[in-house]
């Protein structure tokens, strides 16, 4: 019998991705503000900014680098649905006046930033769909600007580069992961329905993908706007998390910082974003200490600001020449496990319980037919 | 198509629940009723503490922008932080406790910047923290500081509403841009007796766009005429446009230049080219490398108000430039520098005020009654309602490839 998969045993997936992932969470949620709890709101943020990108650059093949202007129109947007009245009133006297007076409660404003961004991403992607490959890029890049310089300049909506101050810090650790599961489902679901699989076709072969009665343009249009949607619920988490905004916040390099989350975890895949986004934040902070100058043997190393970027940059660089596909590849085995009833039904089966043992048994047989198949594969590549 | 309406009907359910789960948990979270100006100091969390056993290491924490494009300022701030806690150090600490310096990059980014807040209390236990040259980063740190109650004073950051917007634990080491403008305006004014102005502003940045109002506002009351008023963009390489307009227009007794520092020399080369005679005048974004494109012509009739003269010959700025050139073998980049010096040593003289009862509290009380604190770049005073020192501004004249010092102008 072949060795158990990781992926054949759903009860260890279950404790592996829901339990621990969940005691983290409530330990994290119970306990005061500190710097682990801002570290996983900071992973929830940039996981479901990751998962939006995902849409558009691994599952529909366009590669958009404008996530940051639509983060900055939902953050803006939500804002003015949950900043107080008189703090509007003063510093942005151009909004209408139902804007400036509605208080709503957050979730609701989260879904208005959502929707303003989605609306903005139709409007452009008219023109911008059109482009393929290295102008699509080049083309959302410009969006970042266009959005920038609007904020910068429309004084009497956002204060200008002075920013929007006063939001409420409303994104702790439940608001932030219960928005991000809920939005993860809708993505899982999106992508595994018929119109998923048609993305998949539309990125894998258009032509091919065309003739089968795919509309291409409405593909791009509609997954442009799911994308920019959740991107701007994101934008929206973003600015109750840091209670103040301006243009600063969503400039190129928020936009770099969320593809490269994409490309570490694996753009073909909505889970890849957890991997991606605990990577990017875990191990900077670790090497903080590192850039410090910390004592090691007995030895103070010297202060290297700057450190941790050259190595993140080093690891990117590695990763792309040994794992292209990044750290998850294709698989989707996380959210498998959440949003897959199998998982849950496994709970109560007395066979499924019993393959845990036999999992950690198979570890030895497993090892040894990695290593088989990976000399297998090298005598083929030798062989003419 | 039945599967996605049972879908949508389950997310519409959960939202529905949520924003009812939000209603009901709102009472707490609301934020607090804001005061009638339009800002929203919320107030701080009065984090008293315990006070510091005998002989326990008083934790500084410092953010500064070390790497990204602040770094030009931020850099030597962080230098100049490190070595004033270097050299009290040396004098054996304050009050019998000896300082612990940590500091985190905040690579020029908000986020970054509020977790390395959020460490620098939680983790490291830093009672009080230093640091940050922009408004943009010291909203962002001054709230995580002011919801925990630490205060935080910023070295280089200009923009006077940081106070007002942040709260009662936020101070600022620098003046406001207001107070940088209008003694620009008097001085150009009274001593250089102009009575006709130019206004070229960068309208891209905050910094610029305030600081040319404020000259505006002062020199019109003053009784001065603004003449013309032109725009420009940061990193623009080409003013002929402006110069023409100007030119054409007549020449004004004084061009308020308000741009970033990497656009000053190409500025004083295309208008001093092409014929501009009239002196220019700027504040403390100029106090940079004037002479960069411009080479001698920033020579002639250039002014920069800025936070403190290298030629000034007082022993506190004399002492200061002897020292940061032993540290680090050159001597101070640029007026950060000074100002991030200058922000230890108020952290410190608030830490002494508290004698044996060191919390964030009490430094967060001393800092606010701090009187005539003699510093690098001129006497700093708090006071409840104005976190913002009102300090001398420098007059200095470009000469010789140096700011030379002319006058405190107040």
């Amino acid at each position: 019998m072949s060795p158990l998969k990781f992926k054949d045993v759903p009860v260890l997936r279950f404790i592996a991705f829901i339990v621990i992932p969940l005691v983290i969470l409530i330990l994290a949620a119970g306990a005061p503000k500190s710097y682990i709890t801002s570290l996983i709101v900071t992973i929830g943020m940039y996981s479901l900014l990751c998962a939006s990108l995902n849409l558009v650059n691994g599952f529909s093949g366009m590669f958009s680098m404008g996530h940051a202007a639509f983060m900055c129109i939902g953050a803006y947007m939500t804002s003015f649905f949950t900043v107080a009245p008189n703090v509007l009133a003063a510093h942005c006297p151009g909004l209408p006046n139902f804007m400036i007076h509605t208080s709503l409660p957050y979730p609701i404003a989260l879904i208005l930033g959502g929707l303003a961004a989605a609306v903005v991403s139709l409007v452009i992607a008219f023109p911008v769909v059109r482009t393929k490959g290295h102008y699509l890029s080049v083309a959302t890049l410009a969006l970042i600007v266009i959005v920038g310089a609007v904020v910068d300049n429309e004084e009497q909506f956002t204060y200008g580069s002075r920013g929007l101050t006063g939001i409420p810090a409303q994104s702790t650790v439940w608001p932030v992961w219960i928005v991000l599961i809920v939005c993860l489902f809708i993505m899982y679901r999106l992508v595994h329905s018929a119109y998923g699989r048609g993305l998949k076709a539309m990125r894998d072969d258009p032509t091919a993908a065309q003739t089968l009665g795919i509309n291409l343009v409405s593909k791009k249009l509609s997954i442009f706007a799911f994308s920019a949607f959740f991107a701007g619920v994101g934008g929206g988490l973003y600015a109750h998390y840091l209670t103040t905004i301006s243009s600063a916040a969503f400039s190129f390099t928020r936009s770099f910082a969320i593809v490269e989350i994409s490309i570490i975890g694996g753009m073909g895949s909505l889970s890849g974003s957890f991997l991606g986004a605990i990577f990017y934040t875990i191990v900077p902070s670790l090497l903080q200490n590192l850039e410090n100058g910390m004592v090691l043997f007995g030895t103070r190393l010297p202060q290297l600001f700057g450190l941790a970027n050259i190595i993140m940059a080093a690891f990117i660089i590695i990763l792309i020449i040994f794992r292209r596909q990044g750290l998850m590849g294709n698989s989707e085995i996380i959210l498998d496990t959440y949003f897959r009833k199998s998982t849950y039904t496994a709970l109560f089966k007395k066979g499924e319980w019993a393959k845990i043992p036999r999992y950690f048994a198979d570890i030895p047989v497993r090892i040894s037919a990695w290593s088989a198949s990976r000399k297998k594969l090298r005598m083929e590549k030798k062989a003419p | 198509m039945t599967k996605l309406t049972k879908i949508l009907a389950l997310v519409l359910a959960l939202v529905l629940a949520l924003s009812l789960a939000a209603c009901g948990a709102g009472g707490g979270n609301e934020p607090a009723p804001a005061p009638d100006d339009g800002s929203a100091p919320e107030q701080a969390a009065e984090n008293t503490g315990t006070p510091l056993a005998e002989g326990e290491d008083i934790v500084v924490g410092g953010i500064f922008n070390v790497t990204g494009f602040q770094s030009p300022i931020d850099a030597p701030a962080q230098q100049a932080f490190a070595l004033a806690i270097k050299q009290i150090n040396e004098n054996g600490g304050i009050n019998g406790h000896m300082l612990k310096y940590v500091t985190y990059d905040g690579q020029t980014d908000q986020t970054v910047c509020a977790n390395n807040a959020t460490q620098l209390i939680n983790t490291d236990g830093a009672i009080v923290i230093g640091g940050l040259s922009d408004s943009d980063y010291a909203y962002a740190a001054g709230a995580v500081a002011q919801a925990a109650g630490i205060p935080i004073v910023f070295s280089g950051a200009t923009t006077p509403d940081i106070p007002e917007v942040n709260g009662n634990c936020s101070f600022m080491t620098a003046f406001g841009d207001n107070v940088c403008a209008e003694a620009a305006a008097s001085y150009a004014y009274e001593e250089l007796g102009a009575r006709t102005a130019y206004v070229m502003i960068d309208n891209a940045m905050s910094y610029t766009t305030n600081l040319a109002q404020y000259f505006i506002d002062k020199f019109e009351e003053l009784g001065g005429e603004i003449v013309l008023t032109d725009y420009s963009t940061t990193g623009d390489l080409d003013y002929s446009a402006q110069v023409q307009r100007y030119l054409a227009n007549g020449e004004a007794d004084i061009m308020f230049m308000s741009t970033g520092p990497d656009d000053a020399s190409t500025v004083i080369q295309q208008f001093r080219q092409a014929g501009a005679t009239a002196p220019m005048m700027s504040g403390d974004g100029w106090d940079s490398d004037l002479w960069g494109v411009a080479g001698d012509l920033a020579n002639q009739d250039v002014y920069v108000a800025t936070h403190y003269a290298t030629s000034d010959d007082s022993p506190i700025v004399q002492n200061f430039i002897a020292d940061y050139t032993e540290e680090y073998g050159y001597p101070p980049e640029n007026a950060f520098a000074a100002l991030g010096y200058d922000c230890m040593m108020v952290i410190a003289k608030a830490i002494e005020m508290c004698g044996d009862d060191i919390t964030p509290a009490n430094i967060r009380d001393n800092l606010e009654h701090i009187q005539g604190l003699e510093c690098v770049t001129g006497t700093i005073s708090y006071t409840p309602d104005n976190h913002v020192p009102a300090k001398t501004v420098v007059i200095t004249q470009a000469v010789d490839g140096a700011l030379s010092f002319l006058k405190n102008q107040a």
